[in-house]
């Protein structure tokens, strides 16, 4: 299965915590773990705040942070922050 | 995706008896406070009489002398916790916080905030100890509302409390714990663009989710260290795992039975007396059961926040929204954890705003800690946007129907966290109302009519089922989600219809924390959904064993057997002349062919679809007293597919009325001292039978296409909009805008009042 580049973007509290501010990022993935290995690889740590601490909303559907959840051809993925219901 | 079509649906969709309602109405349903153990001891909690105080000692040697008293604990039996946050943001975790609201360490910083416990072998024993026990308080200032306690000389409930969010860190400690922003597009060139722009401040009051059945909890530690819990919960692997963090023990050590559950609302979802019951437990070597009391619950378990907010909204005149800002304080109890985030995330979600900023800040004071609440948060940052809407779309002279419609997110749109909106179902629930008969309806003489939208995310995560087969072919459906609202018929229904089988045949539990996988609580309107996904799974996997079992029968490849109406059949003639084999055949030889037919399955669910209704409701005022009546509320609901429309409807009902009391008399009341003033359903006005009338409940049907049978969240979504829509109905009776909760009569005559003197 070719890989794609996915449109990456996170919150703005989590770029100012651990990316000196970088919200956005174009990653060739073919799944969610792909995205967490390469920002991790840029940013050493992000990979575990991100399994841990976010949502995830690809092509505006929320999941569940997941390894396989695939993204289609130019996926948008914004990691929110995790929610919570009554 | 949505396999089967739903004009095939056997029995999703119907209405069968629930089952757990015969326990229910005979009052046989064994809740938190029911289970009796032999030799168990009766704990107490003594909980703070002061808003804030420096406990400064506790010496319980007079009340260990009195005859049956077994032990007493206080925070020195806890271990103590690192200071940080651990966790997502909004629901992060900080178990110096934790633990020192389960039981006071330095500080009592609410009334009613515990400080120590006690076990005696009765009740009349435990109250006389409490009297002995002599605890020495500092009494200190305290703050108790929300912009008082964010004011720069306000008394302080953490010396060393930094806001979080704000860069640079400020150097001066207060009680605003954090401060969020959310924003999107250029606010002042939308704000530029608008012809009319409306802002305005408003209030809400603390709110409790009034379940009617108390906290209740027993405990038992054996002497191995094994531990057990029966709470009334809904999350016990929540339970489970806090309680076990808290006291050091191994999560595998203990194990939590949750009850039956009168009523949660997410008010049980946090840990309040498992931790003290265990500690208990293990110093005295019997088990304890502790059953607050009604007052106990309202002075120390979670109301929802108060709030005190800020909305500008600006409109072209031919109703299209440009901006939109807010600003919203919320009161996150005595330890920090509002729902303030969820509030900013939501207050703009259901309109295509290109222009918009939610701020937030999580403040703390002398209150009791806010838990969640239906919603939670959403309904708050919702009575100010759609109050001001209202004003809005007064102004520009558009039906509210119709503004809302022109401004309505639908998918594509972008929300203020960033993503595009990917589900529809908003603009549904306004035609439905749209085309409802009785919104054109006439109104009488102080009578007004007010329309309101909410929005909710609803839930996904980890949920775990499972299916066996019994040796008649009965089945038995057990999962790890506590049934608050239904969900024993819903997953029962699923697995009827996965199965081919007559839902009688099934029963349906919920099993405890050694008896079925991990799962998430029960809120957030995710079982449905979640939990469905994993019974749906399951009950293919069992299909797909009883395919094979088939096959062995046969003689065949498991390919040429299929399942038709619970029964196995041969795919074709060129697979042989076979007599279909029913659940119950196969079931019987469930030995010869391989042993017992069970199933499980566990899923962490993604591609839950967002909950949006509209609402209207006619209100009449009397003019003298300033008591508003309810006479007609219609709330329409995008329900993705409705499994048991009766409990969908019952959903509904429920998250109106208790919008209804929030709206028009619920509130903590505190003295000058800070102490609650009316901790009691006396007091605490929670809307009865005459206050309400017939809700008509509008499902609006979106399937989404990620659930099997197309199922979204219903939960919590419908307590979104009364308030806002009863102050525009208020407000379209009268001619006053009411802007703080609860529009109680008092609040209504002065408004009145104002209108005389104008």
């Amino acid at each position: 299965m070719p890989e794609t580049a996915a449109r990456v973007v996170l919150s703005s509290g989590f770029s100012r915590r651990y990316t000196g501010g970088v919200r956005e990022f174009a990653i060739p993935a073919s799944n969610l773990r792909g995205v967490i290995k390469a920002l991790d690889k840029l940013y050493p740590g992000l990979g575990a705040h991100l399994e841990e601490e976010t949502t995830v909303a690809i092509d505006g559907e929320i999941h569940e942070i997941g390894y396989l959840q695939p993204l289609r051809q130019d996926s948008e993925v914004f990691f929110i922050p995790k929610l919570e219901g009554g | 995706m949505n396999d089967i079509a739903p004009s095939r649906f056997k029995w999703v969709g119907t209405r069968p008896v629930r089952p757990d309602g015969v326990p229910k109405v005979t009052g046989r349903a064994m809740y938190g406070a029911d289970l009796a153990m032999a030799g168990a001891l009766y704990g107490k909690i003594i909980r703070s009489p002061h808003a804030h105080a420096r406990i400064r000692g506790i010496d319980a040697s007079k009340a260990l002398k009195l005859p049956g008293v077994k032990a007493v604990v206080t925070a020195a039996d806890f271990p103590d916790h690192k200071f940080e946050y651990v966790g997502p943001e909004r629901v992060a975790q900080n178990l110096w916080h934790v633990t020192r609201n389960i039981i006071a360490r330095e500080k009592a910083l609410y009334e009613g905030h515990p400080v120590a416990a006690i076990a005696a072998t009765d009740k009349a024993i435990a109250e006389e100890a409490a009297a002995l026990i002599d605890i020495d308080y500092e009494v200190l200032p305290h703050v108790i509302d929300v912009d008082e306690a964010m004011a720069p000389d306000a008394p302080l409930l953490f010396e060393d409390m930094i806001t979080r969010g704000i860069e640079p860190a400020r150097s001066k400690p207060s009680n605003i714990s954090k401060r969020l922003e959310f924003t999107l597009g250029d606010l002042e060139q939308g704000f530029a663009e608008a012809d009319i722009i409306v802002e305005k401040e408003f209030k809400t009051a603390a709110v409790h989710q009034a379940y009617i059945e108390p906290h209740a909890c027993a405990a038992r530690v054996d002497a191995d260290g094994q531990a057990e819990i029966w709470t009334a919960t809904q999350g016990h692997f929540g339970v489970r795992a806090l309680t076990a963090r808290l006291l050091g023990m191994n999560i595998g050590d203990l194990r939590v039975t949750p009850s039956e559950i009168g009523g949660g609302f997410g008010g049980k979802i946090p840990v309040y007396l498992e931790p003290i019951a265990v500690a208990l437990s293990k110093k005295t070597g019997r088990a304890v059961k502790i059953v607050m009391s009604r007052d106990e619950v309202f002075k120390a378990t979670g109301p929802t926040s108060g709030a005190s907010m800020r909305v500008k909204i600006g409109a072209k005149k031919d109703g299209t929204i440009t901006a939109a800002d807010g600003v919203f304080k919320f009161q996150a109890g005595a330890f920090p954890g509002s729902p303030v985030m969820n509030a900013c995330l939501c207050a703009f979600a259901p309109y295509n705003i290109p222009n918009a900023r939610s701020v937030g800040y999580d403040v703390v004071s002398n209150r009791p800690k806010a838990s969640a609440y239906r919603a939670p948060g959403s309904p708050i940052s919702a009575f100010a946007v759609e109050s001001a809407l209202d004003i809005l779309a007064k102004k520009i002279g558009m039906d509210p129907l119709q503004f809302r419609l022109k401004n309505a997110a639908r998918p594509g749109t972008t929300m203020i966290y960033g993503p595009k909106m990917a589900h529809g179902g908003y603009v549904e629930t306004l035609e439905a109302l749209a085309n409802h008969p009785a919104y054109k309806a006439p109104l009488g003489a102080n009578q007004g009519r007010g329309v309101a939208s909410g929005y909710w995310f609803n839930g996904g995560g980890e949920s775990s089922a499972s299916i066996q087969v019994n040796e008649d072919g009965t089945v038995t459906v057990s999962s790890g989600s506590v049934d608050i609202g239904g969900s024993r018929a819903s997953m029962a229904l699923m697995a009827a219809e996965t199965l081919g089988i007559d839902y009688r045949q099934i029963r349906s539990i919920v099993a405890d924390t050694a008896s079925i996988g991990f799962t998430n609580p029960t809120g957030g309107s995710r079982v449905t959904f979640a939990t469905g996904m994993a019974v749906v799974e399951a009950s293919r996997r069992i299909v797909d064993e009883l395919r094979a079992r088939a096959a062995m029968i046969w003689e065949v490849d498991v390919d040429g057997v299929v399942w038709e109406d619970g029964q196995a059949k041969p795919a074709s003639s060129n697979v042989g002349d076979f007599a279909p084999l029913s659940l119950k055949e196969l079931a019987a030889k469930k030995a010869l062919t391989g042993g017992p037919l069970t199933a499980s399955a566990a899923v962490n669910a993604g591609g839950q679809a967002p909950g949006f209704t509209t609402q209207f409701c006619d209100v009449e005022v009397d003019p003298e007293t300033g008591k508003v009546t309810v006479l007609r509320f219609v709330a329409a609901q995008d329900v993705g597919k409705a499994i048991h429309p009766s409990y969908v409807e019952g959903q509904i009902q429920g998250g109106v009325t208790q919008g209804i009391g929030w709206a028009l008399n619920e509130e903590y009341i505190y003295d000058k001292e800070g102490r609650l003033d009316n901790a009691g359903f006396l007091d605490y006005r929670v809307p009865v039978a005459p206050d309400v009338p017939m809700i008509d409940a509008v499902l609006v049907e979106v399937p989404n296409p990620a659930h099997p049978y197309g199922a979204k969240g219903v939960g919590e979504v419908n307590i979104v909009p009364p308030m806002a829509a009863i102050a525009n109905a208020i407000d379209n009776a009268i001619g006053r805008r009411l802007t703080e909760l609860p529009m109680s009569p008092p609040k209504v005559r002065a408004a009145l009042d104002a209108a005389a003197d104008d």
